[in-house]
């Protein structure tokens, strides 16, 4: 990987470049998937290539190629070069960025057990055994549940001098239990939705999730939704599970708090956002007891690294201090915008994507309550598990989630289940009504494995720590 | 030897060296190229050559998948010892065998050669039209400009044996003012095509329309949706419902041969379709064939991959993602029928509505009953008196996609192609749609 990047940055130079860094990736990753008592696919996917950044007179040009021979890598940088000589003609704005420190190192994702060694026999056989266990549910027709396992080994190396050696190695796994009857479809899923629940962890997160011994009470709760009473609507209090407050941190504090939005980097795309700088330090984002960070060295989220893509050292940032807003994601280019220095959340989807900033692990930091507190202290609400859908608008204020699960609280009690519940508000109005976040005991290190962002689009997997925590006054109604 | 036939011998010679069972070897090559712009600057642009080698193993009634992104036959033996590794694990049931050639003959391809030699000089010169109309009249312009090649080639043991190469060009731009912004986008298969000019004519005059946008009442309206908006909807309709897939799994809302929608509502799938990025066939090399999905309201079919296919004893209609996969086959070159009333008169007609330029992260709340939200953005207008009179601050919709197609008054006689959240093609009019609940 060392000779590709000396090569890439030696070529970029000779062509003109004032500055250059270049990431040689290599990725694997095993995708084991049961469905219906079969085993429905085992894919087996690698990954490597080359990515270099230069700037030219002022301009970003970036090439990917995944041919490592010297060759292709030369006329790969000479290429990113022609890109940014191209760009530099229209611009009139030069490139600026803030000063980092050039860093030599290795890293690697803390594992009990490296994934890779535990056989595909032994995999194939713990999905079969949760598949087993949901198959008791005739109502369930579409039983589903997976495993994937990504090793990343990344070498980033710099005209500036850093040179950085890391590998990332994630778990992940999950089911989805889906029963259908004459005029309902209703999905339950297990540790979180949509396919699986990744961590930087080795194959003892997989043992954690013990996801046969949970198999058959989510089979059983999905067809439990199908005659359930819908939800009940009106202005209430809401509770969320730590993996709908996960989410809930995602859409409406990680996405505003990235810096290239804030500036219009992604505003025909992704959107921009409403937290502007003129708002730094002072707007009361949400109530006392929000607190939200970046944190990229908070094992075992997957914002988990030694270092981000553009050779920054792995950080905590506060982002939300008791409700103030006081932190951005930033990279070396934002920060100089506005006087900073990167904080470190530059991140690229592989070798053939341009780092872009992205979530780390942006996290609701625990509070002093606990869910059986808060449910005996409601009189009236909904306690909401699980993400269904979700959707929030350009600037991050405008959002309507829904969830599988919904569980009406009465006088301090939780009652009856009920299904297709969705809730929805303004952002800022929503964090400020929130009472209590739940403690340590019960946050959870979760993640997102589909945050879209980016032209060309990248996909990115983030962390996030949550707790369950309530909300006064949400609009809550069923989906009709 | 043509970029097609190189990949095809590849293809060849990587199925020579099996020793036993059934093969199917789908090799894509790639060059894509993207120049992106915000506030009347190129601020990222870039380039990535890159390839990827997928083997499907067939043997013992097991199934596994190998797929290596690299060059040279390196990649195509990693990826046949992926391939088996993972084909050991299978358990013997419900494996679908390779289909057999179906001997149709190829249909048009989306290629031109322009897009294919597109440069970086070539495409900051097309970005500078929209950033020069842009600061012309005083707004900012964000966007990109993307030219690619793809030249996919399959081979099985079953006897096919298919190449095609394909070309995409699109130009998509925000222009934002002081307080409102616009919205546009072109595409083609020819850069040389692309409507750059209008485009920024385009964006640039919806930006002026939207500024200084005042809230309405969220509630019921009658909308004139453009194609921008009428592409989420199809293509979410084809996400939750046009799959056999979802009909076999009971989780589709289509119930065959009765009316849904308007009997003004026609949509279709059509790979030939000379205007939406026409591509002869699918994941498996099976030829893909255009058909009815709803004819003027009634469900008239879904499209088949050959799993499907085989459990409901027909064949496939050509419509398959990478086998195996628990998704299902997929349509990706929807067409809504065109209508006869020009788009710009379609306004007239509505006394008191909402035009609607665009919605934003639109997703599912119920795919059974197709219930989606998101959000309007960068052009909602108050429509009064069949004229637009001010624009109105962007809005959140909750509403059933099928109920809206019910509820279709007017179809235009101009469409637009546009590329869905998905990459996919759709070619959409400008539809009249007599109520839409917008719930925030």
């Amino acid at each position: 990987m060392r000779q590709v990047s000396e090569r890439a940055l030696d070529a970029a130079s000779a062509a003109g470049a004032s500055y250059a860094d270049c990431r040689v990736v290599n990725r694997t990753v095993q995708k084991i998937t049961v469905k219906n008592g079969a085993v429905a696919a085992v894919e087996l996917f690698e990954d490597e290539g080359v990515g270099i950044r230069v700037i030219v007179e002022g301009a970003w040009g970036f090439a990917a190629v995944d041919r490592l021979d010297g060759v292709s890598v030369e006329a790969a940088a000479r290429h990113a070069v022609q890109i940014a000589r191209a760009s530099s003609r229209v611009n009139r704005i030069a490139v600026r960025l803030a000063p980092a420190p050039p860093l030599v190192g290795v890293y690697r994702t803390p594992v009990t057990r490296d994934p890779f060694t535990v056989s595909l026999d032994d995999k194939v056989s713990l999905l079969m055994r949760t598949d087993e266990a949901m198959s008791h549910q005739p109502q369930v027709r579409i039983r589903e549940c997976s495993l994937e396992f990504v090793r990343e080994e990344r070498h980033f190396a710099s005209s500036e001098g850093a040179r950085l050696d890391q590998t990332i190695i994630e778990s992940g796994g999950g089911l989805d239990a889906t029963a259908t009857s004459d005029d309902e479809v209703q999905t339950r899923s297990f540790p979180n939705s949509f396919g699986r629940h990744q961590v930087c962890a080795g194959w003892e997160a997989i043992d954690a999730f013990d996801l046969p011994g949970n198999a058959g009470r989510i089979a059983e709760e999905a067809v439990a939704l199908l005659s359930a009473p819908v939800c009940p609507a009106g202005t209430m209090t809401v509770i969320l599970d730590a993996t709908q407050a996960a989410l809930q941190v995602h859409e409406s504090c990680g996405h505003p708090t990235e810096l290239d939005r804030v500036l219009g980097h992604e505003a025909a795309y992704a959107g921009t956002s409403f937290l502007t700088p003129d708002l730094l330090g002072t707007f009361r984002y949400g109530s006392e007891h929000v607190t939200m960070t970046a944190d990229s060295t908070r094992a075992p989220g997957l914002g988990t690294f030694g270092w981000d893509d553009e050779g920054v050292a792995a950080q905590r940032s506060v982002l939300v201090d008791q409700g103030i807003f006081t932190g951005y994601l930033s990279s070396r280019e934002t920060a100089a915008a506005i006087g900073q220095v990167s904080n470190g959340t530059m991140r690229a989807d592989g070798w053939a994507r341009l780092p872009i900033i992205r979530m780390t692990n942006v996290n609701l930091e625990p509070g002093t309550s606990s869910l059986e507190e808060m449910i005996a202290t409601t009189e009236r609400g909904v306690y909401l598990e699980t993400n269904r859908s979700w959707s929030i608008d350009d600037r991050r204020l405008n959002f309507q989630f829904g969830t599988q699960n919904g569980w009406e609280i009465v006088n301090g009690k939780r009652t009856r289940l009920v299904r297709n519940p969705i809730y929805s508000g303004q952002t800022p109005e929503f964090w400020r009504s929130c009472d209590a976040v739940a403690g340590p005991d019960e946050w959870l290190m979760l993640g997102v494995v589909n945050c879209g962002k980016g032209q060309p689009s990248q996909s990115m997997h983030v962390g996030h720590g949550a707790a369950p925590c309530r909300f006064r006054d949400v609009r809550v109604e069923p989906a009709r | 030897m043509s970029r097609d036939d190189e990949l095809l011998a590849a293809g060849d010679a990587a199925l020579a060296r099996l020793e036993r069972g059934d093969a199917e070897l789908v090799i894509v090559d790639d060059t894509s190229e993207l120049t992106r712009f915000a506030g009347n600057e190129i601020h990222q642009s870039v380039a990535e050559r890159s390839r990827y080698v997928r083997v499907r193993l067939i043997d013992d009634n097991r199934v596994g998948v190998g797929e290596v992104r690299g060059f040279g036959e390196a990649a195509v033996e990693r990826a046949l010892h992926a391939a088996e590794e993972s084909r050991r694990v299978g358990t013997g049931s419900g494996v679908s065998p390779l289909p057999a050639p179906d001997h149709r003959a190829g249909g048009p391809v989306a290629f031109a050669p322009a897009t294919a030699a597109a440069t970086p000089e070539q495409r900051a010169g097309l970005v500078s039209i929209v950033t020069g109309a842009a600061r012309a009249h005083d707004v900012n312009a964000y966007g990109a400009l993307s030219t690619g090649t793809r030249t996919t080639a399959i081979v099985t043991t079953a006897g096919v044996r298919r190449a095609a190469t394909a070309t995409q060009a699109s130009v998509v731009s925000v222009a934002r003012g002081d307080d409102g912004g616009g919205y546009a986008s072109r595409h083609s298969a020819d850069v040389d095509a692309l409507d750059v000019d209008g485009l920024a004519t385009e964006v640039v005059d919806t930006c002026e329309r939207n500024q200084g946008a005042t809230a309405i009442d969220p509630g019921d309206y009658e909308v004139v949706l453009s194609p921008y908006a009428v592409t989420d909807l199809l293509e979410h309709l084809a996400w939750v419902g046009f799959s056999a897939l979802a009909t076999q799994e009971h989780r589709s809302f289509m119930r065959m041969d009765e009316r849904l929608m308007s009997e003004l509502v026609t949509i279709r799938d059509d790979a030939t379709a000379l205007d939406v990025f026409p591509f002869p066939f699918d994941a498996e090399g099976v030829s893909t064939q255009a058909l009815r999905l709803i004819d003027h309201g009634v469900c008239a079919g879904v499209v088949y991959d050959t799993p499907t296919a085989l459990r409901d004893g027909v064949s496939s209609t050509g419509h398959s993602l990478p086998q195996p996969n628990t998704r299902g086959p997929l349509p990706r070159h929807v067409v809504m029928d065109a209508g006869t009333t020009p788009w710009k008169d379609m306004v007239s007609s509505v006394s008191r509505g909402l035009y609607v330029t665009r919605f934003w992260y639109v997703r599912d709340v119920h795919p059974l009953r197709t219930v989606i939200t998101g959000m309007t953005r960068e052009g909602t207008f108050l429509i009064e008196n069949g004229r637009i009179t001010r624009p109105v601050k962007d809005l959140r919709f909750t509403q059933s996609i099928v109920g809206a197609l019910d509820g279709v008054v007017d179809v235009s006689r101009e469409r637009r192609l546009e590329l869905g959240e998905g990459e996919s093609g759709v070619l959409a009019p400008w539809l009249r749609i007599n109520r839409f609940t917008f719930s925030s």
